[in-house]
């Protein structure tokens, strides 16, 4: 019940702000962050009862829906989804709490906001493909209205290409998953029986046409360089909270997806191509740190690290995936250093991207030549984003360390030059970063940045919130790994 | 209980930071020298009890701490060095607020920072796994970048700041690689596990390890980062040069030593370095002509002349050399800040301090003396037993080190006469005349040359037997002809010094080229400039070709819409109409044939019955 009441509230939350329409802007903020706490509640109980020992998927709740063709209400957890959910609940309570401009409509706003929260989640918790399938997509719809009416610059264009992009990911997305169902007796959408009995093990063709449709959808979402491009634009124009769950979470849809279905219900044919896959993953880790460093806009830089964190966790994916490898303890390192990575990288680039609403909300501009020279005037801002920024560059002590280290080490055992390549991704994320914080903060502050303020309470509260989670999971991660090898250790086969 | 000794540091640090504001610049000092103090109190009662320490994140991953023999001496070192430091930082750098009480926030950050510097060296040199110390390495490394970027106003310094974290942080990726080598092997990141390695992972481990401590400890090609560091205030060069950071690359190499020799290429490699380091080093010092980055430029040299006794076998004798190194080192760097409080900067020619800081200058005088490598002081008899310990290798090492080391002699001697010697007649009129240094930057000056002093006891043979049986290892023997040599060498470097420095000389290009390790920065800056062009590049690249595919299909897309609203749709019009049209001919034909007269269907009857037959003939036919 608990998982049902984590994603049903947020809905209920969203349904009521539309009825409502007299609240004032206060209320509609105070009444969606409570929402959106409560949801988190939720999955914290579900994480206190969650028990280390026991089967892979747990919390499961199953109603009846469409018997004829095998669909049904089913949502449940793993250590890795459950870690996932938690984080993307908490980086919405953010998300909210952060203060925006509404222009003018913060109910609707909010209720977007608390939409796409129940969406979010339910991809997380959902343990039917089909279910699966209708959150991811209807969270394309929630970040849409978000961009497309709250955003800046070119909006709607950005929006519609986000939307369209991503949904021809799902498209062939819905045709793998249509493949997997259909090559089951009886046919079934149910992902613990897709897992246990791996239908598609050694088919050929048909097999390799289900991974690459699965592979092509997730990479999209993720995503993976070639397929990137409308990552950017959808960042620069949205606003810094929508930009926050944009990278935060939605992106993790794509790495989730690619543990849930192609990782544990394809192993063998994942095996096969995962090589392929690691390099792939090199390439985004390379190419993503290196575009980043060539951009002089600050919201474009943090969204190309997302492309390089993000494959970090792939590359840990790939080298999980690698069976032929016997050095078990090296691919479930890897694997859980993939899953730390997308609640490392959602808390750090969430906080990021606050950061940078904060500086649009201030000034308007987010050319890094525009800056200088702010530590002075704003010193908490200072710290926060130094903060961010290291445990972004992966500095040990911050949550990106952990994720990044298990990754490496867990690489090098089974792709010995995958890694050693891949470590020159964190110099390159170093140089970034202090590049950045040099030219935010550092020097002469320039005489039209005067006036600029200081970070609200709210903003600092938050920011604070998100910066002692990188905190914790970087000095003492046990709780957290302990959740998640958990399932790793199932997963890799070593249980 | 021993991550009290890490942690204590860490979380002074912070309180420092935090609660500092309320304090004057006596009390910040004392509370940050308390803390010092009591790491240093902790380390004493780790060594007597015993203590260890370990903390699991998962089942793979472990942080385990032990003190080992060179951790014990780095962990007493570094605190004790860094006490006077910290006391000369309090009266050298930290500015007042407008109310004269309270000290700035900058100054709280300084204090704060060299505290945990403290703190992060001491996890180093306690670690007992490669992931701790990879913890501890980066966090080191973190350190630095706050401090030197401590003048952040200025435009350059951020940027000194990021090139020396980024140097250095190229060589912790050589850790990465070596504790997932260990891990691959061995399935955990213990020293003991890197111990149990062999063939290509542990070839690889090594090789990761030592690049790692080849860029900390600034050798070659590394070895110019220390100059970028020169942008951080005098209290953070001293304790960066001393006992941390710099101090971290040669503590691996000690603590390693006996796992990382058993590769083949282990000696020859290090030793190589090391030489060729301590001697470009050393030409590097003698024509350098800004204070810092001549002491800068002495410690790459010395740290080299480490690695060649950790090359030759000898790692308690670069230990011993690290000890009387950190403290003479830390004490000119202090001795430097005092000279340039009087002429407002580090050019050497203007300084010459001797009559307005006599006592100051004797201090200098006396470090200045240790690091030239003069009998009896304690670094004279360490650096006789890495010329001793390069002998057992081979005896043209020895000279090597003995040329090292005079040149050693040749820029100590430089900068004590430019320093701190008797200013030029012509001069003395106009020299400037700044702020008498406190009594707290005196004192830490005096203590650290008095300790320097102290370690001349190590020429005592009863000191000498107390330590080898402190240390479990054996001295290098050395031979009487290698003495003579090197302090020939020494007393020569030493004349030379003189003589340069009598008269005032322009530098030539070459000069110059040489003081600035021959080009080496450039060819650092080059690197991290192509890798910038190539990121401006591929953004460019990124907007224009990836995203073209994107744009591409899209206006292709349009494009079919176009095409199916024009043609597609006149087509999809099209053909019902003509159907329409063909029936309807076709009825109207079909009409016209009902005329109800007889013989218009008998002569259709008959046209088709001969069309039936001409087409059975034909098929019979053929």
């Amino acid at each position: 019940m608990i998982l049902t009441v984590a994603w049903i509230v947020p809905l209920v939350g969203a349904v009521a702000l539309a009825a409502f329409p007299r609240w004032s802007e206060a209320r509609a903020r105070q009444w969606a962050a409570a929402m959106a706490a409560l949801s988190l509640l939720a999955l914290v109980v579900a994480w206190l009862g969650f028990d280390p020992a026991g089967p892979l998927f747990q919390h499961v709740d199953e109603l009846r829906w469409v018997p004829s063709i095998g669909v049904a209400y089913r949502v449940g957890v793993d250590g890795i989804a459950l870690a996932v959910a938690t984080m993307s609940a908490l980086v919405f309570v953010a998300a909210i709490v952060y203060p925006v401009d509404t222009l003018g409509q913060p109910r609707q706003y909010y209720a977007w906001m608390l939409f796409l929260q129940a969406m979010s989640l339910g991809v997380f918790l959902a343990l039917d493909l089909l279910l699966f399938y209708v959150f991811f997509d209807l969270t394309l719809v929630g970040m849409f209205f978000l961009i497309g009416r709250w955003g800046h610059g070119t909006p709607q264009v950005s929006a519609l290409k986000f939307f369209l992009y991503t949904f021809a990911g799902s498209l062939l997305l819905l045709l793998a998953i249509i493949g997997l169902y259909l090559s089951i007796e009886p046919h079934s959408f149910d992902m613990r029986v897709l897992i246990e009995r791996q239908p598609l093990a050694g088919t050929g063709l048909y097999a390799g046409l289900v991974f690459l449709a699965l592979m092509l959808g997730f990479a999209i979402k993720t995503p993976l360089v070639p397929l990137h491009t409308w990552l950017s634009q959808a960042h620069v124009d949205a606003p810094g909270p929508a930009s926050a769950i944009l990278a935060g979470v939605l992106l993790k849809m794509g790495t989730y997806g690619m543990i849930r279905l192609p990782f544990a219900m394809m192993q063998e044919t994942f095996a096969e191509y995962s090589l392929v896959v690691g390099i792939v993953a090199l390439v985004a880790i390379l190419y993503g740190a290196l575009v980043a460093l060539g951009q002089s806009n600050l919201k474009r830089r943090i969204a190309y690290t997302s492309i390089n964190h993000m494959g970090y966790t792939v590359l840990g994916i790939a080298v999980a995936a690698a069976m032929f490898s016997d050095n078990l303890a090296a691919r479930q390192l890897a694997l859980t250093g993939a899953t730390v990575e997308m609640v490392a990288h959602g808390l750090i680039t969430g906080a990021l991207f606050l950061i940078c609403g904060s500086f649009w909300q201030r000034t308007g501009e987010y050319e890094l030549d525009h800056y200088g020279g702010l530590a002075h005037q704003a010193p908490l801002l200072t710290g926060f984003t130094v903060l961010a920024a290291f445990a972004s560059l992966g500095m040990p002590g911050l949550a990106g360390f952990v994720a990044e280290f298990q990754v490496f080490a867990g690489t090098f055992a089974v792709y010995p030059w995958l890694a050693v390549l891949g470590v020159l991704g964190i110099l390159i994320t170093a140089a970034l970063f202090l590049d950045m914080l040099r030219r935010l903060f550092f020097g002469r502050l320039p005489l039209h940045l005067g006036q600029f303020a200081e970070l609200k309470r709210a903003e600092w509260g938050v920011l604070g919130v998100l910066s002692l989670g990188i905190l914790v999971i970087g000095v003492y991660p046990r709780f957290l790994l302990t959740l998640i090898e958990a399932s790793s250790v199932l997963l890799v086969g070593g249980r | 209980m021993l991550w009290t000794l890490a942690l204590f540091p860490l979380l002074g640090a912070l309180l420092l930071y935090l609660a500092g504001r309320r304090l004057g610049r006596f009390g910040l000092t004392l509370a940050a020298a308390f803390v010092l103090l009591m790491t240093l109190v902790l380390t004493g009662l780790a060594i007597t009890s015993g203590w260890q320490g370990s903390v699991a994140w998962s089942e793979t991953l472990a942080l385990t701490l032990k003190l080992s023999a060179a951790g014990s001496v780095f962990a007493v070192t570094i605190p004790l060095v860094a006490l006077p430091i910290v006391v000369y930082a309090g009266y050298h750098e930290v500015g007042l607020r407008d109310d004269y009480r309270t000290v700035t926030a900058q100054g709280m950050r300084l204090i704060a920072l060299l505290v945990a510097f403290v703190g992060a060296m001491q996890l180093l040199v306690l670690a007992d796994d490669l992931l701790t110390l990879l913890i501890a390495w980066e966090l080191v490394g973190a350190c630095s970048w706050g401090l030197i970027s401590h003048k952040w106003g200025q435009k350059e310094v951020p940027k000194e700041a990021a090139q020396a974290f980024l140097v250095t942080r190229f060589g912790d990726l050589g850790l990465y690689i070596a504790a997932a080598a260990v891990f691959a092997g061995s399935g955990g990141f213990g020293y003991a596990d890197l111990a149990a390695l062999d063939g290509g992972l542990l070839s690889v481990a090594v090789a990761g390890i030592l690049l790692a401590a080849a860029a900390k400890s600034a050798q070659l090609p590394f070895s110019s980062w220390l100059f970028a560091a020169m942008a951080g205030p005098v209290p953070v060069s001293a304790l960066l040069h001393s006992a941390t950071m710099v101090a971290a690359g040669i503590y691996l190499l000690v603590r390693l030593q006996p796992t990382l020799s058993t590769v083949d290429w282990f000696a020859p490699l290090v030793i190589g370095l090391g030489l060729a380091t301590a001697l470009v080093g050393g030409v590097v010092g003698i024509f350098q002509n800004h204070a810092k980055k001549l002491l800068a430029a002495s410690t790459s040299a010395q740290y080299g002349l480490m690695w060649v006794a950790v090359g030759a076998g000898f790692p308690g004798v670069a230990l011993l050399h690290f000890v009387a190194h950190a403290f003479l080192k830390a004490g000119l760097f202090l001795s430097a800040g005092l000279a340039e409080r009087q002429t407002g900067s580090y050019q050497l020619q203007d300084m010459r301090q001797g009559r307005r800081l006599p006592g100051m200058a004797l201090a200098a005088g006396v470090m200045s003396l240790a690091l030239a490598g003069m009998i009896p002081l304690g670094a004279a008899w360490s650096k006789e037993q890495i010329a001793a310990a390069a002998g057992h290798q081979a005896a043209w090492l020895a000279l090597l080190v003995a040329l090292a080391g005079g040149l050693s002699a040749l820029y100590a001697t430089r900068f004590q006469l430019l320093a701190f010697g008797r200013p030029l007649r012509r001069e003395r009129s106009k020299l400037p005349q700044g702020p008498r240094p406190s009594r707290a930057e005196r004192g830490a000056l005096v203590v650290l040359a008095g300790v320097t002093l102290l370690l001349s006891l190590v020429w005592w043979p009863e000191v000498q037997a107390w330590l080898t049986g402190a240390w479990p290892q054996r001295l290098p023997e050395g031979k009487p002809w290698e003495l003579i040599v090197s302090l020939l060498l020494v007393v020569l470097g030493i004349a030379v010094g003189f003589v340069m420095t009598r008269r005032q000389r322009r530098s030539s290009t070459c000069q110059g080229h040489a003081a600035t390790w021959f080009g080496l920065p450039t060819v650092i800056q080059t690197i991290a400039r192509g890798a910038v062009v190539l990121g401006h590049s591929l953004a460019r690249f990124d907007d224009r070709v990836v995203d073209a595919g994107l744009r591409g299909t899209a206006r292709f897309g349009q494009w079919l819409a176009q095409r199916n609203a024009q043609q597609g749709e006149a087509f999809a019009e099209g053909v019902p109409d003509v159907m329409t049209r063909l029936s309807q001919w076709g009825g109207h034909w079909a009409r016209q044939a009902q005329s109800g007269q007889t013989h218009h269907y008998y002569t259709g009857i008959s046209l088709g019955l001969v069309i039936i037959f001409a087409i059975l003939l034909i098929g019979a036919l053929l």
